[in-house]
């Protein structure tokens, strides 16, 4: 049969080029293909999903609890048809796998981000490729939290009133942005058909389209190789055959990987629909996004209302700068690490975090800032059990947004100076006992 | 005989294609840019999405009773919210909670606790007062603070006092609450006028002053 394909298909030239790609084996190389597997169950349960989701937020007579023919039971038809998916059989469990995806691929692709940060990999020539990885987590980001949308139940709804709020904030445009991107002003009744739409055609689109691109960028320049290449075999490329070594091992991921989920989805309910309820004048009790926005929102809650202009006819509000311009900011840095950081020539191996101490530094002080504003997304939390006083909870709270980066920092550099100083004398050790003799 | 002066073939070429590229990108996006703006609706002002309106009786929003008009009895210092309810032009009652920014805070104070910005006018003996309940930060309806000292918001602890005509007292809300002008109405609670200061999410006069209108007009 490979010759009949061979002869059409000229599969060996593919064979050649893509099928034996070599791939580094060290456990850290594994995360992106966590990302990717999350993906691809994603795709598959949000197909099953959609195939019994109703994308509308028309109200419906609640068939579970219908009420009285003469006062009915109404609910939105999306959360109906949500409640319907929970009845179905697995019909939970795959609303359950499919979000507790959703975090597990951002999270993978944030813990994947550390290791090309930490071990100098988005260096030359490989920064296309973090650039494309960027543009990834935010888009994962964005597609969690249309799909967060879909439910409509009271959850949803206080979230997306939240983001119309941030849209509507931009300067000059916002109101019209808001009304353009939520199909009209909130709830206008477009709004879960066209969040629907986002999350289910344009997104996962832009998501498969920056998926391929990284994937071919990173067969073409190969992957940065980690640092027992250099000793086996200098400026070779070291590592699996993608067919047949690599394949095996990355189904074996996959499966544990998908095992793992699924165990996860049986004991742990996430976004219980019937809890929330269907959208109603009554707000969430410490309602929170989720971890990966936490900061953003963290940030929200310490920025000062104060801290608001007008500026030729715009109004430049505190929700403004706290949920738009600063976190821009953030993300404009971590796009401009590669630009930051040069490498003259091509990067052939992986560095040793301890042998560039700022730049260890820098990123663990970096996660330690983002953490601290996670922590001040709690402050209502923090306030009301006394751990904070009401009065300065800001100020203290943006005292520690320096002070705890600023300690990670020196603390980072004080560890690696000593790890340094450990290695030198083992070495030293190892050549005295080469040059003299073991003491024993 | 006339000689011809031949200019250079290949840069007319060139400038043409480029011309005509440039031409069909600018009609196409320009086309696009269209079809675009139909994701965008037309805000059309129904009457359940109006603002609360001089005449309109409050209702209950409470899912157990809502729809029902509130009684000046079912008010006291703890939050009771409500809808206003209009007609329609058939005389049919709606409920204008298709704009779930017109929900209200309802109390009653004891005669004298009412201070600060409260406009007493626009109360009922001074003891009856309606506000937005709808958080001016990013407009999270407003419950009563747990410990019972005002009103505290759960998104971002925004904190307000309903005593004091709804300021600000904690929190991010850069506005106050605005207050909704009542009067009695036999037992009932009846609006009197337009909110007093633009409610949420109203961030200047002027756009308050067009929904205004276009209430009005529609
Ligand atoms: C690629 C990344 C994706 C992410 C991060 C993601 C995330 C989410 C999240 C967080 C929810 C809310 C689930 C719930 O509360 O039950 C959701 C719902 C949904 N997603 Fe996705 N999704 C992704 C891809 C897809 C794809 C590719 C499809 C379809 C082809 C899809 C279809 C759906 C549907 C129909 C729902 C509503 C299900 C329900 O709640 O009843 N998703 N998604
Ligand atoms: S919405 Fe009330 S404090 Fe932010």
């Amino acid at each position: 049969m490979n010759q009949w394909l061979d002869e059409r298909l000229h599969i060996s030239r593919l064979n050649d080029k893509f099928l034996r790609k070599a791939f580094p084996v060290h456990h850290t190389f594994f995360i992106g293909e966590i990302t990717l597997f999350s993906l691809i169950i994603l795709i598959l349960t949000g197909i099953i999903l959609a195939l019994s989701f109703e994308p509308s937020n028309a109200m419906v007579v609640n068939s579970f609890d219908p009420g009285t023919p003469a006062d009915p039971n109404l609910v939105p038809a999306a959360y109906h048809s949500a409640l319907k998916i929970n009845a179905l059989p697995f019909g939970d469990m795959f609303r359950r796998i499919h979000h507790w995806c959703a975090n597990i691929m951002v999270a993978a692709a944030v813990l994947h981000m550390m290791r090309i940060y930490f071990t100098g990999a988005y260096k030359k020539p490989r920064e296309l490729n973090w650039w494309i990885g960027m543009l990834l987590l935010i888009f994962s980001a964005l597609t969690a939290v249309t799909g967060y949308a879909l439910p409509y139940d009271n959850y949803a709804y206080n979230t997306l009133k939240e983001i119309y709020a941030i849209t509507a904030s931009v300067p000059w445009v916002g109101p019209w942005l808001a009304e353009f991107a939520f199909a009209g002003r909130f709830p206008g009744e477009g709004i879960i058909p066209r969040f629907y739409g986002y999350h289910i055609m344009l997104l996962p689109g832009i998501l498969l389209a920056l998926t391929a691109a990284h994937m071919l960028i990173m067969i073409k320049q190969k992957h940065t190789q980690p640092q027992y290449a250099k000793r086996i075999a200098y400026k070779k490329i070291v590592g699996v055959p993608l067919i047949t070594q690599q394949t095996p091992i990355m189904i074996m991921l996959a499966l544990l990987f998908a095992a793992i989920v699924i165990l996860f989805s049986a004991y742990v309910p996430v976004h219980p629909v019937e809890h929330y309820g269907p959208p109603s004048s009554q707000p969430i009790e410490g309602i929170k996004p989720d971890w990966y926005l936490l900061w953003v929102f963290g940030l929200l809650a310490i920025i000062p209302n104060t801290l608001s202009f007008d500026l030729l006819g715009g109004h430049f509000s505190a929700e403004f700068i706290g949920a738009l311009v600063l976190p821009m900011l953030v993300i404009g840095l971590m796009f401009a690490v590669p630009m930051l950081d040069r490498a003259k020539d091509n990067m052939y191996y992986a560095e040793n975090p301890t042998n560039h101490p700022h730049r260890l530094a820098a990123g663990i002080a970096f996660l330690a800032l983002l953490i601290v504003w996670s922590v001040a997304g709690y402050k209502g939390e923090l306030v009301a059990n006394g751990y904070l006083p009401s009065a300065s909870a800001n100020a203290i709270l943006w005292g520690l947004s320096f002070l705890i980066p600023a300690i990670a920092y020196g603390l980072t550099l004080a560890y690696v100076s000593a790890i340094r100083r450990l290695r030198t004398a083992d070495e030293r050790e190892q050549e005295r006992a080469m040059v003299y003799g073991h003491d024993d | 005989m006339t000689r011809y002066k031949v200019k250079d073939p290949e840069l007319t070429r060139r400038r043409f294609i480029n011309v005509a590229t440039g031409a069909t990108a600018t009609v196409g996006v320009m086309s696009l840019l269209g079809t675009l703006g139909g994701a965008h609706p037309m805000f059309r002002m129904t009457e359940d999405k109006k603002p609360p309106m001089e005449g309109d009786i409050l209702v209950h929003a409470d899912p157990a009773k809502e729809g029902t008009p509130i009684t000046v009895a079912d008010l006291g210092t703890t939050l009771v919210q409500a809808w206003p309810m209009g007609t329609d032009a058939e005389g049919n009652k709606i409920i204008r909670k298709g704009e779930p920014n017109n929900l209200l805070a309802v109390y009653k104070f004891a005669a004298g606790e009412l201070s600060g910005e409260a406009n007493v006018e626009a109360t009922i003996d001074g003891q009856v007062v309606a506000y937005s309940d709808i958080c001016t930060h990013a407009g999270c309806p407003v419950p009563d603070a747990k410990d019972g000292n005002g009103m505290f918001c759960p998104c971002h602890s925004g904190q307000y006092a309903p005593k004091q005509g709804g300021i600000v007292v904690g929190g991010p809300p850069p506005h106050k609450l605005a207050q909704l002008p009542i009067v009695a109405e036999g037992d009932n609670v009846k609006v009197a006028g337009f909110f007093l200061t633009p409610p949420y999410p109203y961030t200047d006069e002027a756009t308050w002053e067009a929904t205004k209108e276009a209430a009005k007009g529609a």
